[in-house]
């Protein structure tokens, strides 16, 4: 084994067996999101599911029953009939009973409808407890679908009753058939479907970006000063060994850990946002919006670069610290304001944005990756080329930077007071 | 050719003069000690000779390679033990002692017994299969000792081997390197502010005080020289203060 791939692999070997870290890029990841999700989702299938209501029939006419009978057979609509005496009797049942609406359909019910009136039924939204949780906020929802199948049944009953063969033409006399028109394409899916795809698209990805950009920077700082923090920085530069070789295989190892990390969070974050229903089984390519090979090699490449770039810059940083504490601190307030102007592109293309602004987002390496990734989908290869070309000359700038820096005995010396004294 | 020529070594730390001009030799095979006070410039000397920083003036040569223009070469023949130092909180001792003597081995075979060596060197025993961070100090310095002697290197630089340790683990620290030394021929330069520690080990020693190399000899020399009874005595008589004249 060359002393590179010894070197790497020790690399790896401390970090994997770093709790703290483990934590932070495995399992939070992999466990929590996931577990996050599933809360949400039980949450919200309480909160959408079926419609469950108790009614109270008071009424003595034919349409109190027929009312009944009709959201019995409705989708989506579970009934629970209530005897009682009167509307007191019918809420105490109801309460018992664990519902959240009751119904109350009044004596003069049939009468109304018979007449031509408007007719009325009371709704009442059932509070247990004073605690306002999530079953309890969305009370109001239900009662409002209620009255949509409520009212939906009664308009169908006097429709019915005026002798309309077909009371769904009158009730809905224009139905859309939604589409939508996407690179020059008509595609048969509702165009807040699209929408919501494009949206988690250009959300996941700039997240992603940014959690591995400041992930993979934190863990290569650390490296570096922890050497300096556990004294072992000494011994290591005396080794037989080439000093570009040191930082190739730190950059190597941080960079490996760090492809782990992104894969857990993506794993993660799909697991997270597939069970809160954005995902809508509808993939890219059903949109029509092909990503061709070329293309997702140009991508990796910037991906790659943008990498390189933020490790090697994290590592110069640390060079200055004297323990992983600060070197964290130093790396954050640096990295984190260049990651951020990045967020802007989730909301709109870079071709949208005035040319003094789009040139100063261009001007920061971190925006790339997200451009790249319009890029990639408009199929602009000529822009993809000049971000890798800008970031192979700040990559290796910075690379330069951190192998001279290492050559010399200014990685022992450099120091700045972050505030503290060493 | 000698082991180690330093001809007038400087080294400025910004204001701060370290070194002002210091000279010696050091034969192959010997033992050979720094004695000097609290910042005296030992480590930084040894620093320089482990080719961790640039003189700001005059030259140093292991076994005559230049440790500025000749760098990776003067590390593939030194081995340093730094004053204060770590090793790999998440690795085991063993696993510690595995990554160097890989660094150093030219194939599976000498890795083997570079590792056989270090931990015969550590003494850690079982205790080896535990992780650094659970070692105390004591237990770190002789699994640091044993790497740094498992290579065995042309020349062992060590930086105060012994300092801050018990006497139970000073004691055993400076028999490993005497009996190394005496088994297997490797040079050794190590700096001490404990006369007694450099009496115990040392073949020949110079003193050195606030930058400046006051004098060099066997510690008999040194004895006869100053009319001492020990290494303290010398010290103390070679740099002017007057210990114990009260008559
Ligand atoms: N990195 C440094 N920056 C500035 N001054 C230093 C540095 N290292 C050592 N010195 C100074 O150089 C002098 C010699 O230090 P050192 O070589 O560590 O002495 P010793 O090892 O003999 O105790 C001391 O005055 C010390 O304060
Ligand atoms: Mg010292």
């Amino acid at each position: 084994m060359s002393d590179f791939w010894i070197m790497a692999k020790k690399e790896m070997k401390n970090l994997i067996r770093d709790k703290k870290l483990l934590f932070g890029l495995i399992i939070v990841p992999l466990v929590l999101y996931p577990a996050m999700g599933k809360l949400m989702q039980v949450g919200l299938e309480k909160a959408q599911g079926e419609t469950h209501v108790a009614i109270a029939n008071f009424d003595d006419g034919e349409y109190g029953m027929v009312l009944v009978k009709t959201l019995q057979n409705a989708p989506n609509v579970t009934v629970t009939l209530i005897n009682a005496s009167s509307v007191e009797k019918a809420l105490e049942s109801a309460a018992k009973k664990n519902q959240n609406v009751l119904v109350v359909i009044p004596r003069n019910f049939s009468e109304s409808i018979r007449e031509n009136k408007p007719a009325t039924v009371e709704l009442y939204g059932i509070f247990r407890s004073t605690s306002t949780g999530m079953k309890e906020s969305v009370s109001e929802g239900r009662i409002n679908a209620v009255i949509a199948v409520l009212s939906e049944q009664i308009a169908r009953i006097k429709i019915q009753k005026l002798g309309v063969t077909s009371p769904d033409a009158l009730l809905h006399p224009v139905r859309a058939e939604s589409m939508s028109y996407l690179k020059n394409k008509i595609i048969p899916i509702s165009p807040s479907v699209v929408s919501g795809v494009l949206a988690s698209q250009s959300i996941t990805l700039p997240i992603i970006v940014f959690l591995m950009v400041t992930i993979t920077a934190q863990m290569a700082a650390g490296a570096i000063a922890a050497e300096k923090e556990n004294k072992t920085l000494e011994t290591l530069l005396t080794l037989p060994v080439k000093r570009t070789t040191i930082v190739a295989s730190k950059i190597t190892g941080t960079a490996l850990m760090g492809l782990i990390a992104a894969l857990a969070y993506m794993i993660g974050m799909r697991s997270y946002l597939g069970s809160l229903g954005v995902q809508s089984g509808i993939s890219l390519s059903d949109l029509g919006l092909q990503i061709t090979p070329e293309g997702m090699v140009l991508f990796a490449l910037v991906i790659f670069l943008t990498i390189i770039f933020s490790l090697s810059l994290a590592m110069i940083l640390a060079i200055f610290a004297q323990d992983v504490q600060s070197a964290n601190t130093v790396v954050s307030s640096v990295i984190l304001p260049l990651a951020f102007p990045a967020f802007i592109l989730m909301y709109t293309g870079l071709g949208e944005l005035p040319v003094e602004i789009r040139y100063a987002l261009l001007a920061d390496p971190f925006t790339h990756p997200i451009a790249a990734y319009q890029y990639m989908f408009s199929g602009n290869y000529t822009g993809m080329l000049t971000s890798i070309a800008y970031l192979a000359v700040l990559a290796a700038l910075t690379l330069y930077t951190t192998a001279r820096i290492f050559s010399t005995e200014k990685v022992l010396t450099a120091k700045i007071g972050w505030g503290r004294k060493s | 050719m000698p082991a180690v020529k330093v001809e007038n070594l400087e080294k400025d730390y910004g204001k701060v003069k370290a070194l002002k001009g210091i000279s010696f030799e050091i034969n192959e095979g010997e033992i050979f000690g720094l004695i000097g006070p609290n910042g005296a410039g030992k480590s930084t000397t040894l620093k320089i000779l482990s080719t961790l920083l640039a003189p700001t003036g005059g030259r140093a040569e292991i076994f005559g390679h230049d440790v500025v223009k000749e760098a990776p070469r003067i590390r593939e023949l030194i081995s340093y033990l730094p004053e204060e130092a770590g090793a790999y909180k998440n690795l085991t001792g063993r696993e510690y002692l595995e990554f160097m003597a890989k660094l150093y081995a030219k194939n599976e075979r000498d890795a083997t017994k570079m590792i056989k060596l270090g931990v015969k060197l550590s003494g850690l025993r079982d205790r080896l299969d535990d992780k650094v961070s659970t070692y105390s100090k004591g237990m770190t310095r002789k699994l640091l000792l044993a790497r740094a002697l498992m290579v065995k290197p042309k020349l062992a630089i060590l930086d105060e081997p012994a300092s801050g340790l018990d006497i139970i683990n000073a004691y055993t620290i400076r028999k490993t390197i005497r009996e190394f030394a005496r088994n297997e021929g490797v040079t050794f330069l190590l700096s001490s502010h404990n006369m007694l520690e450099v009496e115990f080990l040392c073949h020949r020693v110079a003193l050195i005080d606030s930058g400046r190399i006051i004098d060099i000899g066997t510690p008999r020399e040194l004895k006869e020289r100053y009319d001492a009874e020990n290494l303290e005595e010398v010290f103390m008589r070679a740099v002017g203060a007057g210990g114990g004249h009260y008559e």
